[in-house]
């Protein structure tokens, strides 16, 4: 990157932030102040790209998300349940129902987003060449792999294995991160619709379609990801940033680790006991507490593994690309789950719906519950397949694809 | 055609009344209402069990105590609320039980090809509905392989999580490969040309189809708007 | 006719190109054998004459691909696809992956092209016939033997209406029986008077269809002539190239000193297997 760029980025930034720090400091509550900030940072770096290099790209990327804001702001004031800004209790998700809302809003907000952005180039260049990048023979091709893996591993998952994850998005992050956000949020929508409707059993899914727009978004994010350059091998890094990468990658996972305890004790009343008492407890909670431990602790070992042994320090990237992922993910689906499904979906997932619900949660507090601890475990899982398929594959091979010099390694300057 | 579609968006209202319009009257014109049951039921059972268990036991504002069975006490609030969930899920699940059965999805594709639908949606549909049943057959063809060569795939757990390991890598592998000779396979057949396709054959529609499908489509608004004005208050 | 004017071709990220000065033609008619050791190019050869490469693969080009008299370098990859056709050595994956039936398999390429209903009807089941694949036409494609599947492929070409049609190691993961299939159905393709570049390692299936061969080595053209005379010549056990059976089972016969009469016999056989 050249360092006028850099120069222009810098100016949006520092824009932005006294601008979010401002509107903070007036009073604002934070959310607001900090969404301000960002927009206003994105507008100046795309207003000073346009003045400087004639480019018009960033400019309507800056007017879709002004879209994607209004479109959130307008959504939650008409539509959204919030009551009073401080009524979501993380500690018992005793709002969730409010909380759950402004996801499906984002969802949608984030389509009118990409309509925006697309529907002014489309006007302004009667081509869509952003989009078109993301499609080719490659990626429609990968595209069918990719929903074809969802549905096999997502359907072992659910119907056979019985365990409180999903592995059913492997094949739209992949394509998201090789081909872009459009062509991964395609895989993800038509790929659960297809999985409701059109594949026969024993693959079929019926539930899957309803969580469709969650697909979608898995596959956006997947694909803003790949292009900025997540899972990009980052190997021999010195051990100082092994180090911070290390902590952020602790951090998270103990974060998270954390905010399951806190919610499961407020909710059980008790404290964490490892070795809980049989007579207490159900045995089949200290069942699944040992399996939920045992996939993170899997999850944990191999990141470490890649972290120490490779010293690659992608392992952090693909755990802050999972946790996020599994976050947004986990927000609009549970509204689904909740409403349509009424928190059962026949998968192993159901176990821990029953477990929030027999403490006193209702129904969207439980969904909501469920999918902040098995979302995260899920797409960080998942974004580690993924980084370890495309390590597997040949780099001749990740360059044809669209975004695939974002996969590559940099050559050392 | 369009039922799935019709009945899910129908399908908060009254799904019991719905399924017996929209699924079971086609399914017994169509004379296909035994297979139908059967597909169903084997597809909702597992689903059905979980919502009929976890919501029994779990519900958190059941007061009126059933039975007691162990640890975990069944509540008719929990039963009322578990019927509520079955009879909506047996609308939708009924509803795209009759779709497939009726529907190849070579068919439904086709169809919606020539609706207009792009003709690189359309491929990537029933190309991905294709890879299900190849990517089993390798990993069938890979597993036989392997236990050739001595590889345990069965008994324990453990044994058997071994065997998934080295049958997944070569599977996934093998597949995203190959995309790239197909690529080239597709493209020396023209695959790239913009513009819609000539279609060699599409399924008939009748005009009785037709009929069907704007009653179902009309259906939804007057249903949400009776809904609205609570007039379906007779329903619960 | 298909011209190569000196063509060099690199790939994407190479650190050397894949072809030097490679020039060749092609006339209406002719079928041509492309031949050399494993990794000498003939893949690649046959992508660039294709126009795959660089169109597909990416990569960088320079020389002239010409398809009778006119230049490629302007056309897109749905605009070569009606004048020069490809098929590769694996049979499934050159498959649409769509199609329920042979038929619609061997449909494919024309429907991409647009062409109208009725003439669709009528190129497919020419290429059916010319394959003589008619009775598998309701078979599902991926069912079938690797041999059917590789004529249902060639036929998927034909279909297209190609000028020419280059086939890239045809019948490499073929098993013999297959290998006799297609071997047979290029013989009859080369009969009627297809024009065809066929790049093979199997030289006896060679020895029976080519009127030409074409060596190339590390990406260079090193020998150009009648096949009879290459195929049967000294130097190709030094390009990494098998020769046929026949001349390897006459060179064995001379080393082991077998008598002039055996020998005699021996060359009278070979001469009928040989082309006219």
């Amino acid at each position: 990157m050249d360092s006028a760029r850099w120069t222009r980025i810098a100016i949006g930034v520092a824009v932005g932030t006294v601008v979010g720090l401002g509107l903070y400091a007036s009073g604002q509550v934070w959310p607001l102040s900090a969404a301000v900030g960002v927009i206003v940072a994105d507008v100046v770096y795309a207003g000073l790209t346009l003045a400087q290099t004639r480019e018009w790209g960033p400019m309507r990327v800056a007017a879709g998300l002004v879209a994607f804001a209004v479109a959130t702001y307008i959504g939650i004031i008409g539509f959204g349940d919030f009551g009073d800004a401080n009524a979501v209790d993380p500690n018992t998700f005793a709002n969730t129902k409010a909380a759950n809302s402004w996801a499906l809003i984002l969802a949608i907000a984030m389509v009118i987003g990409a309509v925006v952005t697309y529907g002014l180039e489309l006007l302004q260049t009667r081509r869509l060449a952003s989009l078109s990048g993301q499609f080719g023979t490659r990626t429609y091709l990968l595209m069918a792999l990719g929903i074809g893996i969802n549905v096999i591993l997502g359907q072992t998952v659910a119907a056979a294995l019985k365990i409180p994850i999903y592995l059913d998005s492997i094949g739209t992050i992949l394509v998201g991160v090789l081909c872009g956000p459009v062509a991964g949020a395609l895989t993800g929508g038509l790929g659960n619709i297809l999985w409701s409707y059109v594949i026969p059993p024993p693959f079929q899914y019926q539930p899957a379609a309803a969580f469709a727009i969650a697909a979608v978004a898995i596959g956006v994010i997947a694909g803003l990801l790949g292009r900025a350059g997540f899972l990009r091998p980052r190997p021999n890094r010195p051990v100082s940033e092994l180090l911070a990468g290390g902590v952020v990658t602790v951090v998270l996972v103990g974060g998270l680790t954390w905010a399951a305890a806190l919610a499961y004790t407020k909710i059980f009343e008790t404290k964490i006991d490892l070795f809980p008492d049989p007579a207490k407890v159900d045995l089949i909670f200290v069942l699944l507490g040992y399996l939920a431990i045992a996939l993170v602790a899997l999850a944990v070992l191999g990141l470490f593994a890649l972290l120490l042994v490779r010293r690659d320090l992608t392992a952090a990237y693909v755990v802050v690309a999972g946790v996020f992922t599994g976050i947004v993910a986990a927000l609009i689906s549970a509204p689904i789950a909740a409403g349509v499904f009424g928190g059962v979906t026949a998968s192993g997932t159901d176990f821990l719906v029953a477990a929030f619900r027999r403490a006193g949660a209702d129904v969207y507090a439980a969904t909501t519950g469920q999918g902040l601890i098995s979302d995260p475990i899920d797409k960080v899982t998942t974004f580690f397949t993924v980084y370890l398929i495309l390590s597997a594959l040949a780099n001749r091979f990740k360059a044809r694809f669209p975004q695939g010099e974002q996969v590559l390694e940099e050559p050392s300057a | 055609m369009t039922t799935a579609l019709a009945v899910l968006a129908g399908g908060l209202l009254g799904p019991a009344l719905l399924t017996a319009v929209a699924v079971v009257v086609p399914a017994v014109i169509g004379r296909i209402f035994g297979r139908l049951l059967r597909t169903a039921l084997l597809l909702t059972l597992p689903i059905a069990v979980s919502v009929l268990v976890v919501n029994l036991f779990f519900f958190p504002a059941g007061r009126d105590v059933l039975f007691q069975l162990g640890p975990v006490t069944a509540t008719a609030e929990g039963l009322e609320f578990a019927l509520e969930t079955l009879a909506r899920i047996g609308a939708i699940s009924g509803a795209i039980t009759l779709f497939y059965l009726t529907t190849p999805p070579s068919e439904l594709v086709l169809d919606l090809e020539r609706r207009g639908v792009s003709p690189r949606i359309a491929f990537v549909a029933l190309a991905s509905v294709q890879t299900v049943p190849a990517l089993v057959e390798r990993a069938a063809t890979i597993t036989a392989a392997q236990r050739a060569r001595g590889l345990d795939t069965e008994g324990s757990l453990w044994r058997r999580l071994r065997g998934v390991l080295p049958l997944a890598g070569p599977v996934l592998l093998g597949s995203i490969t190959e995309v790239e000779a197909r690529t080239l396979a597709l493209e020396a057949r023209g695959f790239t040309r913009p513009g819609r396709r000539t279609l060699l054959w599409w399924p008939p529609d009748s005009a009785r189809q037709r009929l069907a499908r704007w009653v179902l489509v009309l259906a939804v608004p007057l249903l949400l708007v009776a809904r609205a004005l609570g007039w379906l208050g007779w329903l619960n | 006719m298909l011209t190569l004017e000196s063509v060099t071709y690199r790939y994407a990220g190479a650190p050397r190109p894949s072809l030097h000065d490679v020039s060749l033609e092609l006339h209406s008619g002719e079928v041509l054998g492309l031949i050399g050791a494993s990794e000498a190019g003939k893949t690649t050869l046959c992508l660039v004459a294709s126009g795959l490469a660089p169109r597909t693969m990416g990569g960088t080009l320079t020389g002239r691909v010409l398809v009778d008299g006119e230049d490629t370098a302007p056309l897109a990859m749905h605009e070569l696809a009606g004048r020069i056709g490809i098929a590769f050595a694996s049979p499934a994956t050159q498959l649409s992956g769509v199609a329920a039936t042979v038929y619609e398999e061997v449909a494919f390429g024309p429907m991409n092209l647009g062409v109208p209903r009725s003439e669709l009807i009528a190129r497919t089941e020419e290429a059916l016939t010319a394959l003589r694949i008619e009775s598998l036409a309701d078979r599902d494609p991926a069912l079938l033997s690797g041999g059917q599947q590789q004529l249902v492929a060639i036929a998927g070409l034909l279909a297209l209406r190609p000028a020419h049609l280059v086939l890239d190691e045809p019948t490499a993961q073929l098993d013999p029986a297959g290998t006799a299939m297609v071997a047979a159905a290029l013989a009859g393709l080369a009969a009627g008077g297809a024009s065809i570049l066929v790049a093979e390692q199997k030289t006896d299936l060679l020895l029976g269809i080519c009127s030409r061969v074409l060596v190339i080595d590390s990406g260079r053209a090193v020998l150009d002539g009648p096949a009879a005379e290459i195929l049967t010549g000294p130097q190709l056990a030094d390009l990494g190239v098998a020769p046929p059976a026949a001349i390897r089972l006459r060179r064995a016969a001379v080393n082991a000193s077998l008598p002039a009469a055996t020998l005699a016999r021996l060359d009278e056989a070979i001469a009928h297997a040989m082309p006219q």
